[in-house]
C-alpha cells in the first residue's frame, strides 16, 4: 500500500504526546511519562517512528487489544493491505520474515495456535517440571560451592533456553547457539550501530532453525518443530519462511521474557530481604500472587504494535484505517484507575488483572511455561541461597527497554553450600536422553 | 452465588484457577476455563469474587 502523505487527513490526530520508548532516557523517565499520559492523555498520537498512536490507559488498552478493528498482520509480501505487524518501528531483522502467530490475524492465527496449544497448556507444561528442576539444580550446583553467581549467565538465561529447545525438539546442547542472538536482539536499540551484527547473529540462528526443521521433517521426533512441519493452514502447507517465523517467535518469546522477569524479581528480593523472608516462609499462599505482582510491575514485554483495520472511535478519539497503534502493557499495568498504589510492589495484591501476557486472542501462548519456570527458579534460589545479595555495581540493566525490560548481568554473593548432583553438561546429556526416550516433547493430546 | 465463564472472552490466562482452584477447571488442550459448577458454596464466595476481579479478560461473572 502506498500512501501519499500530502493527501492523508491528519486533523483527527489529537491529543499529541511525543512518545519514544527507544529513547536513551526512557528507562529512567518511565514512571514520569506513564503518570503524565494517564493524567493527560491515556490515548495520544505521537509523530515518532513514522507516526503512531499510543495507548497507555488500562481501559483503552483493554478495549483496543480486544477490538475487532485491530490487526496484528504483517503483510511482508504486500499481498493484503500492507500492514506492518507488531514492531514499531519495524525491526531490521523482521523485515523479511513474519513474526509468527503474533503477526497473524484469525483465522490463520487460530489454526496455528491450535497446533501449538497442546504443547504449552497448563497440563502440557506440568510434565516438564521435574526436568526444569533438574536444569535449575545443575545450574546452581555449578556455583553453590563458590559463594558467588551471576544469576543471568549462570541460571536465568540457561533454564528457559534449554527447556524451550527441548520442547521444540532441538538438541538442548545447542542452547548457547540460540541464547545470545535472542537476548542481543532485545537489548539493542533500533538505531544502534550494533544492529547489523545482531541481525547477522539472528540470521545464523535462523539457519540452524531451518536446518532443524528440514531434519525433523526427514526424521520426525516429537516437539513443536514437528508440529509446525506437519501443519496445514487453510488446507495448505505454509512455506518454510513462514514456519521459521513461527518457530523464531517461540524462541524469542520463550527466552528473554522469562529471563527478564526472574532477574528483576531476584534483584528486588535482594533489596527487600524482609519481603524475601516472608515470601519464602509463606510460599504456599504468597507465591502465586507474588508472581503476578512481579509480572505486573516488571512487565517483561513492554507492549505490542497493531494496525487499525477499520475506522474506529474510542472516548472521542478517532482512529483511521491503516494507522498504527502501540498498546503499552507496561503503562496499563501502572494505571491508578485499576491498581491501588500502582508504583508499589505488593506481594499480596488482589484483583491483579495485569496486562503482561497481552489481552485477547493473542494472549502469550507461553504464559504457563513462563510462570512455571519463574516459580521453580525463584524457589530453588530461596532454598539454596537464602541469604544471597545482589551486587548493584555489577548489575547491568538493558539500556533500552523499548521491547523487553531485561537485564544483562546480575552478580550476587551468598553463603556457600553443598552440591546436590552433577554439573550442567552431564545433566543436559541426561535430560536429552530422557526427552528422547520418554517422548516428553509430544503434545498433551498424544498421551491420552 | 453463581459463577460463569464466558467462553468467548476467556483466553486461558488461568488466574481464576489460581484464585479458586476448586471452582474452575482448565482445559488440558488450551488452558481455557470453565466453571466446575455454577453454584458457589458460601465458603468460596470470596474466592469467586477474586477470580472475577483478577480475570484479565473480564470473562467471569458472579451473580
Amino acid at each position: 500500500m502506498s500512501i501519499d502523505e500530502a493527501s492523508v487527513d491528519t486533523d483527527h490526530r489529537t491529543p499529541v504526546y511525543q512518545f519514544d520508548r527507544h529513547a536513551p532516557d526512557y528507562r529512567d523517565r518511565f514512571s514520569e511519562i506513564t503518570t503524565e499520559m494517564h493524567s493527560k492523555c491515556p490515548v495520544a498520537w505521537s509523530d515518532t517512528h513514522g507516526g503512531h498512536w499510543v495507548a497507555a490507559g488500562s481501559e483503552a488498552v483493554f478495549t483496543l487489544a480486544r477490538s475487532a478493528n485491530i490487526s496484528n498482520d504483517h503483510d511482508i509480501k504486500g499481498v493484503r493491505r500492507g500492514y506492518k505487524g507488531i514492531m514499531i518501528p519495524t525491526a531490521v531483522r523482521a523485515s523479511g520474515v513474519r513474526g509468527g502467530i503474533l503477526e497473524m490475524d484469525d483465522p490463520e492465527h487460530r489454526e496455528f495456535r491450535a497446533v501449538l496449544n497442546p504443547y504449552l497448556s497448563p497440563a502440557a507444561v506440568k510434565k516438564w517440571v521435574p526436568l526444569i528442576d533438574e536444569v535449575i539444580r545443575a545450574c546452581l550446583d555449578e556455583k553453590i560451592e563458590t559463594g558467588s553467581i551471576d544469576f543471568i549467565d549462570d541460571m536465568v538465561n540457561i533454564v528457559p533456553a534449554v527447556i524451550t529447545l527441548a520442547m521444540l525438539g532441538i538438541p538442548v546442547a545447542k542452547w548457547n547457539v540460540y541464547c545470545e542472538p535472542v537476548h542481543a536482539a532485545m537489548y539493542t536499540p533500533p538505531d544502534s550501530p550494533d544492529v547489523h551484527r545482531v541481525a547477522e547473529l539472528h540470521r545464523l540462528m535462523g539457519m540452524d532453525l531451518l536446518a532443524s526443521l528440514h531434519e525433523i521433517r526427514e526424521n520426525p521426533r516429537p516437539g513443536m518443530v514437528d508440529a509446525v512441519a506437519r501443519a496445514t493452514i487453510d488446507g495448505e502447507t505454509p512455506d518454510d519462511l513462514e514456519l521459521l517465523g513461527v518457530l523464531s517467535l517461540l524462541i524469542g518469546g520463550g527466552f528473554d521474557t522469562t529471563t527478564a522477569l526472574t532477574s528483576h524479581a531476584l534483584e528486588w528480593l535482594s533489596q527487600n530481604p524482609d519481603q524475601r523472608e516472608i515470601l519464602s516462609a509463606e510460599r504456599d499462599t504468597l507465591l502465586d500472587s507474588a508472581t503476578e505482582e512481579f509480572l505486573r510491575f516488571y512487565c517483561p514485554s513492554a507492549g505490542d504494535g497493531r494496525t487499525f483495520s477499520a475506522d474506529t472511535q474510542l472516548d472521542g478519539v478517532e482512529f483511521k484505517e491503516g494507522e498504527r497503534i502501540w498498546l503499552s502493557w507496561a503503562m496499563a499495568n501502572r494505571d491508578p484507575e485499576l491498581f491501588t498504589d500502582p508504583n508499589e510492589i505488593d506481594l499480596e495484591r488482589k484483583g491483579n488483572r495485569h496486562f503482561s501476557f497481552g489481552l485477547g486472542v493473542h494472549r502469550c501462548i507461553g504464559s504457563n511455561l513462563a510462570r512455571t519456570m519463574f516459580k521453580r527458579m525463584l524457589l530453588a534460589v530461596l532454598d539454596r541461597m537464602p541469604d544471597y545479595r545482589c551486587d548493584p555495581e555489577g548489575t547491568v540493566h538493558y539500556e533500552s527497554i523499548g521491547v523487553i525490560q531485561g537485564m544483562r548481568q546480575l552478580p550476587a554473593t551468598f553463603t556457600p553450600g553443598p552440591r546436590l548432583g552433577d554439573g550442567l553438561d552431564e545433566t543436559l546429556d541426561r535430560i536429552q536422553k530422557i526427552v528422547d526416550e520418554q517422548g516428553i516433547a509430544a503434545p498433551v493430546t498424544a498421551q491420552k | 452465588m453463581k459463577v460463569e465463564v464466558d467462553p468467548h472472552r476467556c483466553q486461558g490466562h488461568t488466574l481464576c484457577a489460581m484464585a479458586a482452584p476448586t471452582l474452575f477447571e482448565l482445559s488440558d488442550i488450551d488452558g481455557h476455563a470453565t466453571a466446575v459448577d455454577t453454584e458457589v458454596p458460601a465458603e468460596l464466595a470470596e474466592s469467586a469474587r477474586e477470580a472475577h476481579r483478577s480475570c484479565p479478560e473480564q470473562a467471569i461473572s458472579v451473580l
